[in-house]
C-alpha cells in the first residue's frame, strides 16, 4: 500500500524505470551497501537503509544523468540513512559528536591486555575507524574505501569542497591519534619511516 | 615552495588533488624538507593501513534478491496511463489536424504549425507542472521543518539534554558552538531584557547539525534554531505545532527560528529581537 502511494504521487516524467535502474544503480549496490553499513554500524540496519534507498532511487531514476550514477546513489543511501538515524536513534545524532571524540582519544578506553595482542590489530583499526564521528566517518570512508574525488564526496555530502578537505584532515587526525592504534606498534607517524 | 605553502596541500597531493605544476612544485619541496616528508610518509602509511584492514563491506546476495524483488513489485505497480503532456498534446495539437485532413483542407505548413503548437503548449504545460510541484515540495518542506523543530524541541526536553554547553555568557556558549558548526552563530545578549541566556547545544534541523541556543523568559524554555540563511525560508512568520508556538525570523545572514510555550506575541517579538540585536553589536 505505501508503495503503491509512493507512485502514484510521483511526477509524471519520472516514473520508475526498472531498465536504468539495473544499469546505472545496481553496479552500485556494494558502494552503497558499504556505506550504509559504516553508518550504521549494524549488518540488519544497513540493509534496510539500502532497501529504502533502492525504492527512492527507482523513483527518481528519471532526474539521473548516467555519468555520475554512484555519487547520486552514494547521496540517496546517506539522505536515507539520516531520515532513519532521525526515526531510530535521535539521540546518537545530538550525542554522536562529543562522545565519539571523547572515545576515539581516550587511553583509558582499551584494556591493557588488547594491546597486546597482535592478531587483534585489524580489528582495532576497523574499530577506530568505526568510532569515528558521523561526519568524519562519512568523508573517510568515502574516500579512502570508495575513494571518491573531493568533489564527488562534497556532492554526496552536500558540503563545500573546503569542508570535506577539513572533515577528512580532522578524521585521520583522529585516527592517527587514537590509542586504539598507538597501542598496538607506536602512532602511526613514527611507523611511515 | 615553503612548508608554510607545502603543508595545507600535503593531504590534497596524496589524494592526488593537485594540478600537474603543483604536484611538482611539492615534490620538489618534499625531497628538501624532512619535516613535511614525514608528514607525507604519515598519511601515505594511514592510507595503507587503512586499504590493509577497515573491510569493505558488500552486499549479500539476499540484499541483492530483495532489492530485485522490491524493482519488480514497483514496475508492475507503474500505471500503464499514457503520460500527461502525451495527452495534453493529443487533446490541443493532435485533434485539430486530424479534424481538418477529413475535410481534405490539410496542408503541410499546417501540420507543421498545428504540431509546433502543440509542442509550446506541451512545454508550457510541463513548466506549470514544474511550478507547482517546486511550490509544493516547498511547502512540505517548510512545514517539516517547522515540525521538526517543535519534535527537536520536544526531545531535548523530555530527554533532558536541553543544555550541553551551560552558560549566561555569551562569550562562552558562541565559541563552544562555533567548534562543532562549520558557521559560527550569533549568540545575543538580551538580559537587559529580562531574557536569559541558559546555554546552547547542537541539534539536527533538516539534516543538518544546527546551533541551538537556549533562553529562558520566567519559567519557560526557549529553544532557537541558528541556521546561515537559505532561499528556503519558512512562508509563515508565526505558527502553532502540537501546542507549541513556533516563531520565525530572517537577520544577520541568518534564519532564526525560535520554538517555545511561551505566548504567540512575546515569542515573535523576541525572535525578531534577536535577529535584529547582531547587526547592531554592543560595544
Amino acid at each position: 500500500m505505501r508503495r503503491g502511494r509512493g507512485i502514484t504521487g510521483t511526477p509524471e516524467n519520472s516514473l520508475p524505470d526498472p531498465t536504468r535502474f539495473d544499469a546505472l544503480v545496481l553496479p552500485h549496490l556494494d558502494a552503497g551497501y558499504n556505506l550504509a553499513r559504516w553508518l550504521t554500524r549494524d549488518t540488519h540496519d544497513a540493509e534496510d537503509v539500502v532497501q529504502d534507498a533502492c525504492i527512492r532511487a527507482l523513483k527518481y531514476i528519471a532526474s539521473l544523468e548516467g555519468a555520475d550514477a554512484r555519487a547520486w546513489f552514494l547521496k540517496i543511501v546517506r539522505n536515507a540513512f539520516y531520515d532513519w538515524l532521525a526515526r531510530n536513534r535521535p539521540a546518537e545524532i545530538v550525542n554522536d559528536e562529543n562522545e565519539a571524540v571523547d572515545a576515539a582519544v581516550d587511553p583509558a578506553a582499551i584494556e591493557p591486555d588488547q594491546a597486546m595482542i597482535r592478531k587483534t590489530e585489524l580489528r582495532l583499526l576497523a574499530d577506530a575507524v568505526a568510532a569515528l564521528p558521523l561526519q568524519y566517518r562519512e568523508v573517510l570512508i568515502l574516500r579512502e574505501i570508495e575513494e571518491l574525488s573531493y568533489k564527488e564526496i562534497a556532492r554526496v555530502a552536500t558540503i563545500p569542497v573546503g569542508t570535506v578537505m577539513s572533515r577528512l584532515a580532522r578524521a585521520r587526525g583522529l585516527l592517527q591519534r587514537s590509542p586504539l592504534l598507538y597501542a598496538v606498534n607506536g602512532p602511526v607517524t613514527r611507523n611511515a619511516r | 615552495m615553503n612548508c608554510n605553502e607545502a603543508a595545507p596541500l600535503i593531504a590534497a597531493y596524496v589524494d592526488g588533488e593537485t594540478g600537474r605544476l603543483q604536484s611538482r612544485s611539492i615534490k620538489r619541496h618534499l625531497a628538501a624538507c624532512a619535516n613535511c616528508t614525514a608528514q607525507h610518509d604519515a598519511l601515505v602509511a594511514l592510507r595503507t593501513r587503512i586499504r590493509a584492514d577497515v573491510p569493505r563491506y558488500t552486499a549479500t546476495p539476499a540484499l541483492r534478491a530483495r532489492v530485485l524483488a522490491t524493482r519488480d513489485a514497483l514496475d508492475q505497480l507503474q500505471p500503464t496511463r499514457p503520460r500527461l503532456i502525451d495527452r495534453f498534446r493529443a487533446a490541443i495539437g493532435g485533434s485539430a489536424p486530424e479534424a481538418r485532413r477529413n475535410r481534405g483542407a490539410s496542408s503541410l505548413a499546417d501540420r507543421v504549425s498545428w504540431l509546433a503548437g502543440g509542442a509550446l503548449a506541451g512545454c508550457a504545460a510541463t513548466v506549470l507542472a514544474w511550478w507547482i510541484g517546486t511550490a509544493v515540495i516547498d511547502l512540505r518542506v517548510n512545514e517539516d521543518i517547522a515540525v521538526e523543530a517543535v519534535t527537536s524541541h520536544v526531545r531535548a526536553t523530555l530527554g533532558h539534554q536541553l543544555i550541553q554547553v551551560a552558560s549566561s555568557n555569551q562569550h562562552t556558549v558562541k565559541p563552544w558552538l562555533s567548534a562543532r558548526l562549520d558557521y559560527s552563530p550569533p549568540v545575543p545578549d538580551l538580559s537587559s531584557d529580562g531574557v536569559a541566556l541558559v546555554g546552547g547545544r547542537i541539534d539536527y534541523v533538516d539534516r543538518h547539525p544546527v546551533a541551538t541556543l537556549v533562553y529562558r523568559i520566567r519559567d519557560h524554555n526557549i529553544d532557537v534554531f541558528v541556521r546561515p540563511e537559505s532561499a528556503r525560508a519558512p512562508p509563515s512568520a508565526l505558527r502553532t505545532v502540537r501546542g507549541f508556538n513556533v516563531a520565525h525570523a530572517t537577520g544577520s545572514g541568518m534564519d532564526w527560528l525560535a520554538v517555545s510555550d511561551l505566548s504567540a506575541g512575546e515569542l515573535t517579538s523576541l525572535v525578531q529581537r534577536l535577529a535584529r540585536e547582531d547587526s547592531l553589536p554592543k560595544r
